[in-house]
C-alpha cells in the first residue's frame, strides 16, 4: 500500500502519557499513538486511514506546498493574537505604598499605615490618567492598587472623577477595579465605588486561622468577611471577586481553602502561586515550594471537580485560562499568558513615586532598589515611555515564539512569555527554561489539564466547557 | 554513584543544532562538554548531583536518545514548513490590501 503524498504545515509536539500530543500554530491539538509524528514526517501515513483527514482538517499536513484554506487559517492566527490590536489596556494605578496588614507574603514591599512619602501625588496621578487615554485602546481597565488604595480614598476619587470627564469626550469602555483588602471599607470609598460604579477584588485567603496567618493579624478574616458583605449589599453581589495566594502554610488546605470560598458564595477560585518578588523572595525555598505547589494545584483542581460533579457550579479560574487557549479560538486577557507578553502591551504601571513600570512585579521590584523595568517618569511623553529604549530592549525578549526552549515547545501557543520573571529570577530577560521554575510549572498544570482531557474526557469535558461559558454542565 | 558519563553521537544523523537542543534540556542536571572528532561526537554528562545512581544515569541515556529522534524530527518540520510560516504570519499580521495575489 502506497504512503500518500502530502506537505508539512507548522506544528509541534509533546510525548505524555505513552501518547503525542500534536498542536498546530493556533493551539489547535490532536492526541495520537506514540510513533505518530515520525509517521507524519517520514510520509507513512496512508490517505485511507482516519488520521489522515484530522491531520488535514487540523492543519497539520496539506495536500498542497499552500493550503487552499490558507487565509482561514491566517485570520484564525490573527484572532489568537487580537489581544494586541489595541495595545495597553490595563492600566495600575499604584496609589499608596501604605497598608493596614501586615502579610507574610506581601510581594508588594508594603509600608507601615503611617509611612511617609509612600502616596501618589496629585499631580502624578492626573498626568497618569491622561496617559492612560494615550493608549489606542477602546477598552481601558483603570486599577487601584496599593499597598492598601483604600487608605487613599481622595486619590481613587480625583482618579476615577478625571477620567470620567476625559471620557465624556474619549468615548471608550472604561472599568475601574479597586484591589483591596476589605479590612476597613469605609462608606466614602463604598460611596465612590457606586457613583463610578467601582468593581472590588479582594484577597480571601481560606478559612479563618489561615487568612489570619497569613495577614499577620488576628481578626482580619471577620473585618474581611464583613467588609465583602459590605460591598455586597451596596454595590450587588457581582461586584466582588477575590483572589487567592498560596502560601506555604496553604499548601495543606486545598479543601478547606475551596470550602471557604463556597461558603462565602463565591462561584470561583483562582489558585494562583507565590510569586518571587517583595517579602515572598526572602522566605521561601522556592525549588521546594514550586514543586509543592503543582501537587497542591493538582488535589485542589480534583476537588473542584469532584464539587462540580455533585452539581455545585465553581470554576478554578487558572484552568480556565488555559481551556479557553485550548479548546476555543479567542485569545484571553490574561498577561502572564501572552506572547508577546503582558508587559507594556496590555498592562502598565503608574506608580506612587512619580514613575512608570512595565508591570506589576516591575515596580515590586523597584523597591528593592532594581531599577530595570523603570520605563521613564509619568510627566515624560507617551511616547518615550511606551516606545523608548527600555521598551524596545525589553521587547527582544517578549515572544516565545523567539526563545530557546520555548520556540520549538508544544505548549507554545498556551503559555506566555515573561522578561520580568526571567529577570528577577534568572539574572537576565532572555531565561533559561531548563531551570525555570515558571516554565516547570505551566508545563505540569498544562499536562495534567492534557492528561484530564486524554483520559477521563466524558467526566471532565462537560465541566470545563461550563467553566467556558460560565454556565452551569 | 556515578561521576560522570559519555555519549557518542553520529553528526551524520544528527546535526549540531539537534544535538544544541538536546544538551539545553539536559543542562539543569548536568554540566556538559561536547568533543567533536570527524564525524562523531563525545557528549560527556557530569552530574550537578553526585548522587546519581546508575538506574538514574540508565534513564538519563535512555531519555537523552529518545530526545535526539524528538529533535531531529521537530527540526525536519521546522525546516520544511519555513517558508509557509512566513507566508502564514505575513498574511495574518501585514495589511493583506497590499497583497496581489499571482495565480
Amino acid at each position: 500500500m502506497s504512503s500518500a503524498s502530502y506537505y508539512l504545515l507548522p506544528f509541534y509536539f509533546r510525548r505524555l502519557n505513552h501518547k503525542e500530543i500534536l498542536v498546530n500554530e493556533v493551539g489547535d491539538y490532536i492526541v495520537a499513538p506514540q510513533g505518530t509524528v515520525e509517521r507524519i514526517v517520514y510520509r507513512k501515513i496512508e490517505e485511507k486511514e482516519d488520521l489522515f483527514h484530522d491531520l488535514l482538517a487540523n492543519y497539520i499536513i496539506s495536500l498542497t506546498p499552500i493550503p487552499d484554506l490558507i487565509d482561514i487559517y491566517a485570520v484564525r492566527l490573527r484572532t489568537k493574537k487580537s489581544f494586541l490590536d489595541g495595545f495597553t489596556a490595563l492600566h495600575i494605578f499604584v496609589l499608596t505604598l501604605r497598608c493596614n496588614q501586615n502579610c507574610v507574603y506581601c510581594q508588594a514591599s508594603s509600608q507601615k499605615e503611617n509611612a511617609c512619602y509612600k502616596d501618589m501625588q496629585v499631580e502624578d496621578l492626573r498626568k497618569s490618567v491622561e496617559l492612560m487615554f494615550k493608549s489606542p485602546s477602546q477598552h481601558l481597565t483603570m486599577e487601584f492598587q496599593g499597598g492598601e488604595p483604600t487608605l487613599t480614598p481622595h486619590l481613587i476619587r480625583i482618579a476615577a472623577e478625571y477620567a470620567s470627564q476625559i471620557n465624556l469626550t474619549q468615548k471608550r469602555e472604561l472599568t475601574f477595579v479597586l484591589c483591596t483588602n476589605c479590612v476597613n471599607l469605609t462608606d466614602e470609598v463604598l460611596e465612590i465605588c457606586k457613583q463610578y460604579n467601582i468593581l472590588i477584588s479582594t484577597s480571601l485567603d481560606g478559612p479563618a486561622t489561615l487568612h489570619n496567618r497569613n495577614r499577620g493579624k488576628n481578626d482580619s478574616y471577620e473585618k474581611v468577611i464583613a467588609g465583602i458583605e459590605k460591598a455586597r449589599t451596596l454595590l450587588g453581589m457581582d461586584k466582588v471577586s477575590a483572589l487567592m495566594t498560596t502560601s506555604i502554610e496553604a499548601l495543606q488546605y486545598s479543601k478547606e481553602i475551596v470550602d471557604s470560598y463556597i461558603e462565602n458564595n463565591f462561584h470561583s477560585i483562582f489558585i494562583r502561586a507565590l510569586n518571587p518578588y517583595g517579602l515572598a523572595v526572602e522566605n521561601t525555598n522556592w525549588e521546594d515550594y514550586n514543586s509543592r505547589f503543582i501537587d497542591f494545584y493538582k488535589t485542589t483542581l480534583e476537588y473542584i471537580l469532584e464539587i462540580n460533579k455533585k452539581g455545585v457550579f465553581f470554576v478554578e479560574e487558572f484552568a480556565c485560562l488555559v481551556l479557553r487557549k485550548i479548546l476555543t479560538p479567542f485569545p484571553i486577557g490574561f498577561v502572564d499568558l501572552q506572547s508577546p507578553a503582558g508587559v507594556i502591551n496590555s498592562v502598565i504601571v503608574y506608580n506612587y513615586d512619580g514613575y512608570v513600570y512595565a508591570s506589576d512585579e516591575s515596580r515590586m521590584l523597584a523597591e528593592k532598589q532594581d531599577f530595570t523595568f523603570r520605563l521613564g517618569k509619568i510627566s515624560d511623553t507617551y511616547e518615550n515611555i511606551f516606545y523608548g529604549e527600555k521598551s524596545q530592549k525589553i521587547s527582544q525578549t517578549w515572544s516565545n515564539e523567539c526563545l530557546a526552549g520555548c520556540s520549538n515547545c508544544s505548549y507554545q501557543s498556551y503559555c506566555g512569555a515573561d522578561p520580568v520573571r526571567n529577570y528577577s529570577t534568572q539574572g537576565d530577560m532572555y531565561g533559561h527554561r531548563p531551570t525555570s521554575l515558571l516554565c516547570k510549572k505551566y508545563k505540569s498544570i498544562i499536562d495534567y489539564i492534557f492528561l484530564l482531557l486524554m483520559e477521563r474526557e466524558n467526566e471532565v469535558l462537560p465541566i470545563f466547557k461550563s467553566w467556558i461559558n460560565k454556565t452551569d454542565a | 554513584m556515578v561521576q560522570s558519563f559519555s555519549i557518542e553521537v553520529n553528526r551524520n544523523v544528527y546535526d549540531d543544532v539537534v544535538i544544541s537542543q538536546v544538551v539545553y534540556w539536559h543542562s539543569d542536571d548536568f554540566v556538559i562538554t561536547r568533543n567533536v572528532n570527524d564525524n562523531t561526537e563525545t557528549i560527556t554528562l557530569h552530574p550537578r548531583d553526585i548522587h546519581i545512581t546508575n538506574e538514574e544515569k540508565e534513564r538519563v541515556l535512555q531519555q537523552f536518545q529518545q530526545d535526539l529522534n524528538d529533535f531531529k524530527l521537530r527540526q525536519i518540520v521546522a525546516q520544511e514548513t519555513k517558508d509557509i510560516r512566513t507566508i502564514l504570519y505575513i498574511k495574518a499580521f501585514a495589511n493583506n490590501d497590499d497583497f496581489v495575489d499571482y495565480e
